[in-house]
């Protein structure tokens, strides 16, 4: 019997719905500490003075973290990119979000890690939040940014950038011109299982980490960079997670875990409450877009001049390959010859925001589509002709200039409208996504297709 | 006073894998003395089920039943790098990585099996645990004998490691032109969202979602539709309930539990009617393509269309609460017209909100799609 195509249940499912299965909070080590952090109350603020000497002498406290602590504090997750590093693990002189961690403690119980944090002095100077990407370069706005208002390293310039064909052009031959705002907003993961991890101190010296990452490779090279250890020195256990959808993919809590096991020799673990999982942990990223469309009145997509603004919160994590990941399908699943787009990372006093389902595109997604439907309307064309007209076809070249070998805008919205019993016109009902030809090869579409660029 | 219907089309397009590649997953599979078959991998099964499609794919590549292979990936000890469960890189590049060990598993056990039966590998085939001529089944050899021939008789070990790496694909920052392909497929999908709206309340009832989805090849159909039922869920968060700040760039009502966090529940579930749409990969496991992340694409912007379907005002501000809603019905605000340009959403704009049009003291700042 084959197995590809086959309906066969979960591997893991039975341990799922009957409870059986181990997470990581399941684990139980014996002499566990508990961790509980002291996180900044405001949105930005200068650190004056940082004491944690009374939390270090309370009884049952086995350690105290701060930056000090962390053999290499500021980290970047897309280093290995050639991207600079922008985050502490643990704020130094001040704190750019609110529920940023200042310094950590590791107790016998959380009872007493939460009293001890109650005896950390800490004293803040407050400064003014910048929070509107849109007023990044306002007079009044004070970036906070050690690289400014936005991300400036796209090569040498501050927005990932396409630059496709004659736009202008385009926007010269267009019958209209079709302009629009679309803002998708911030979300949670929401997983069940909140950020968690085991530091568990072995023996042989080395550090056994349960972990809840979605990458675990990924996360045990977080650990070993800000530790400056060696990969062989940690084991990562874990591949089984209640819930990611990107969220765990940052590292929350294993490297803070580690280092507090080190310093007490004593397993650790860092559970976070479900007020810290939505006050701590990365968002879905609010984004702006403003699109411009240049159309013509029998419904081709001439050009697009599109404009992106990245809400990244207070650092860049990974916000720069997504606004990248976003440039490269910003014309979604249409051909479009001439292409102008600027995406920009901006920094706010916000949750560093991260990968969430659809990194990049979900909101490039959004945008796109309710502007084919407003195009659509302005033209007084069938929403379903007109995505089917500017459908990806076989041979068609992308933003990127990748020449397309198995599109299928075409199979699916033939299939959605089969599907609600949607009349399409003969010459739309018979279309495939083979190569362009006769009417649908325009001579506006000419260099988009089959060469050059 | 009174629900109205609506119907909007969305039409999408994914990358499968990470963007601009550069991320390896990596596999090894040892095989028992009776045949049973370990694999070793680092993808992270994130409740989406990438062990049961691996176990799926592994099963096929070699040839044994399903229930004789199992998954590891527990730990970084015994399993080789995976980049990670995101970028909708489990089922195709994860996928290669156990194929890849599979087949190399596959061609050792015909080596043994040819020597054990005096048949050339060529002319051999594995299906359902047993080794068989081509051309004629009954010489056969199952795996359990080719495997303790492996370990009594020839002392060796049956084992193969795979490794699925795309090089990074460099993007030229002038232009966007990148030197070769930056992902490892692209998935379609289509989704016609139906709604009813209230304009009393401007509460949006989604009433069914039609969602058709190419993945290449749907290696399970229960999990794809698992992925395509989910995503429909989260995608109804987005357009219409889930905002982590209501009053956003306000950082004001943050909600910091369940309670003040609307996230979908089963009773916001619609009529779901899933089409599976099968345009083969040239390149993922037995034609597959990705899934996992486009799933929640589709609906938000489907949904916003059919508002305007129903009631005839766009909102373009995600979610589509109650309060925008009415807010949208009660300016029904018309797109400004300048010539051949029709201009939607000016009070959104960067333009309509920076005191310096986004360009700073200096020029310096955003460059504007209307420039």
């Amino acid at each position: 019997m084959k197995a590809v195509g086959t309906r066969l249940p979960r591997y893991d499912g039975v341990g799922h719905v009957t409870g059986r299965t181990v997470y990581v909070d399941d684990v139980r080590v014996p002499g566990t500490l508990w961790a509980k952090a002291l996180r900044s109350s405001h949105p930005h603020a200068g650190i004056v003075r940082l004491d944690t000497t009374k939390a270090e002498q309370y009884p049952g406290v086995h350690a105290v973290i701060t930056h000090e602590d962390v053999p290499r504090n500021v980290y970047g997750h897309l280093e290995a990119l050639g991207v600079p590093a922008d985050e502490p693990l643990l704020a130094e002189q001040a704190v750019h979000y609110r529920g940023q961690p200042i310094a950590v403690v590791a107790a016998e119980d959380e009872a007493t890690a939460l009293e001890a944090l109650e005896l950390i002095e800490i004293e803040y100077e407050e400064r003014p939040a910048l929070l509107d990407i849109r007023k990044a370069f306002d007079p009044d706005a004070k970036p906070f940014h050690q690289w400014g208002p936005v991300f400036p390293h796209f090569g040498t310039h501050t927005s990932r950038r396409i630059r496709k064909g004659d736009v202008e052009g385009a926007f010269d031959r267009a019958d209209l011109i079709v302009q629009g705002v679309y803002r998708p907003q911030a979300i949670d993961q929401v997983p069940i299982e909140p950020q968690v991890a085991l530091a568990v101190p072995e023996p042989d010296g080395r550090l056994t980490i349960y972990s809840c990452t979605q990458a675990m490779y990924f996360s045990m090279g977080v650990v070993a960079a800000h530790l400056q250890w060696p990969l062989n020195k940690l084991k990562f256990v874990g591949g089984t997670v209640g819930g990611g959808f990107g969220g765990k993919v940052d590292t929350a809590t294993e490297t803070i875990s580690a280092l507090l096991a080190l310093k007490a020799h004593r397993p650790v673990k860092w559970r976070w409450t479900r007020e810290e999982e939505f006050l701590a942990s990365s968002t879905r990223a609010p984004w702006h877009m403003e699109i411009a469309d240049a159309v013509t009145q029998d419904g081709w997509l001439l050009g697009r001049k599109m404009t992106t603004l990245h809400d990244a919160g207070a650092y860049t994590r990974f916000s720069s390959y997504g606004v990248t990941k976003h440039s490269f399908h910003h014309p979604g699943a249409y051909t479009i010859p001439n292409l102008r787009f600027d995406g920009y990372v901006v920094y706010t006093n916000r949750t560093p925001t991260t990968a969430m389902r659809g990194f990049g595109v979900t909101s490039v997604s959004f945008a796109a589509e309710i502007q084919m439907n407003r195009i659509a309307e302005s033209l007084g064309m069938d929403p379903f002709e007109l995505r089917l007209k500017n459908a990806n076809r076989v041979g068609d070249l992308t933003a990127n200039r990748v020449r397309l070998s198995d599109p299928s805008t075409v199979p699916v919205v033939l299939a959605a409208a089969d599907r609600i019993g949607h009349e399409l016109k003969a010459e739309y009902r018979q279309m495939t996504n083979a190569p362009r030809s006769g009417e649908l090869l325009p001579e506006h579409l000419l260099a988009s297709v089959g060469g050059g660029s | 006073m009174a629900r109205h219907r609506g119907r909007g089309i969305a039409t999408i397009e994914y990358p499968t894998g990470m963007n601009q590649n550069g991320d390896p997953s990596q596999a090894w599979i040892k095989v028992k003395p009776d045949g049973r078959i370990d694999v070793f991998a680092g993808t992270v099964d994130v409740g989406q089920g990438s062990k049961t499609v691996h176990t799926q794919i592994v099963a096929d590549t070699i040839g044994v039943p399903y229930d004789w292979v199992t998954m590891d990936v527990s730990n970084t000890d015994s399993s080789p790098i995976c980049t990670g469960s995101f970028a909708s890189r489990g089922t195709f590049i994860g996928g290669n990585a156990v194929r890849f060990a599979a087949e190399r598993v596959r061609e050792k056990i015909l080596e043994i099996a040819s020597k054990e039966m005096e048949i050339d590998p060529a002319d051999l085939e594995i299906a359902d645990g047993e080794v068989a001529a081509k051309g004629a089944p009954d010489r056969k050899l199952g795996l359990a004998d080719v495997a303790a021939a492996a370990t009594w008789t020839y002392g060796e070990l049956i084992t193969g490691t795979g490794a699925a790496f795309k090089k990074y694909s460099t993007v030229d920052d002038d232009t966007g032109e990148v030197d070769s392909e930056p992902h490892a497929a692209i998935s379609y999908a289509a989704c016609v969202a139906e709604v009813e709206v209230d304009d009393e309340t401007g509460e949006v009832f989604v009433e069914k979602l039609v969602q058709v989805y190419d993945v290449g090849r749907a290696i399970n159909p229960t999990l794809v539709e698992g992925q395509i039922e989910g995503g429909a869920m989260m995608g109804l968060g987005l357009g219409l309930l889930e905002s982590s700040y209501p009053y956003y760039p306000s950082l004001e009502h943050r909600g910091e539990k369940f309670g003040a966090y609307l996230a979908p529940g089963l009773d916001d579930l619609p009529e779901l009617d899933n089409v599976i749409v099968e345009n083969p990969s040239s390149d993922g496991p037995f034609g597959a393509k990705a899934i996992g992340e486009m799933a929640n694409n589709a609906q938000p912007p489907a949904i916003m269309s059919a508002i305007h379907d129903a009631v005839g005002v766009w909102v373009t501000e995600a979610p589509a609460t109650p309060h925008r809603v009415l807010k949208a019905l009660q300016e029904r605000s018309e797109p400004r017209r300048d010539g051949k340009r029709i201009v939607y959403d000016e009070e959104l704009s960067i333009r309509g909100l920076s005191a310096t049009a986004g360009k700073g003291p200096d020029g310096t700042g955003f460059i504007l799609p209307d420039e």
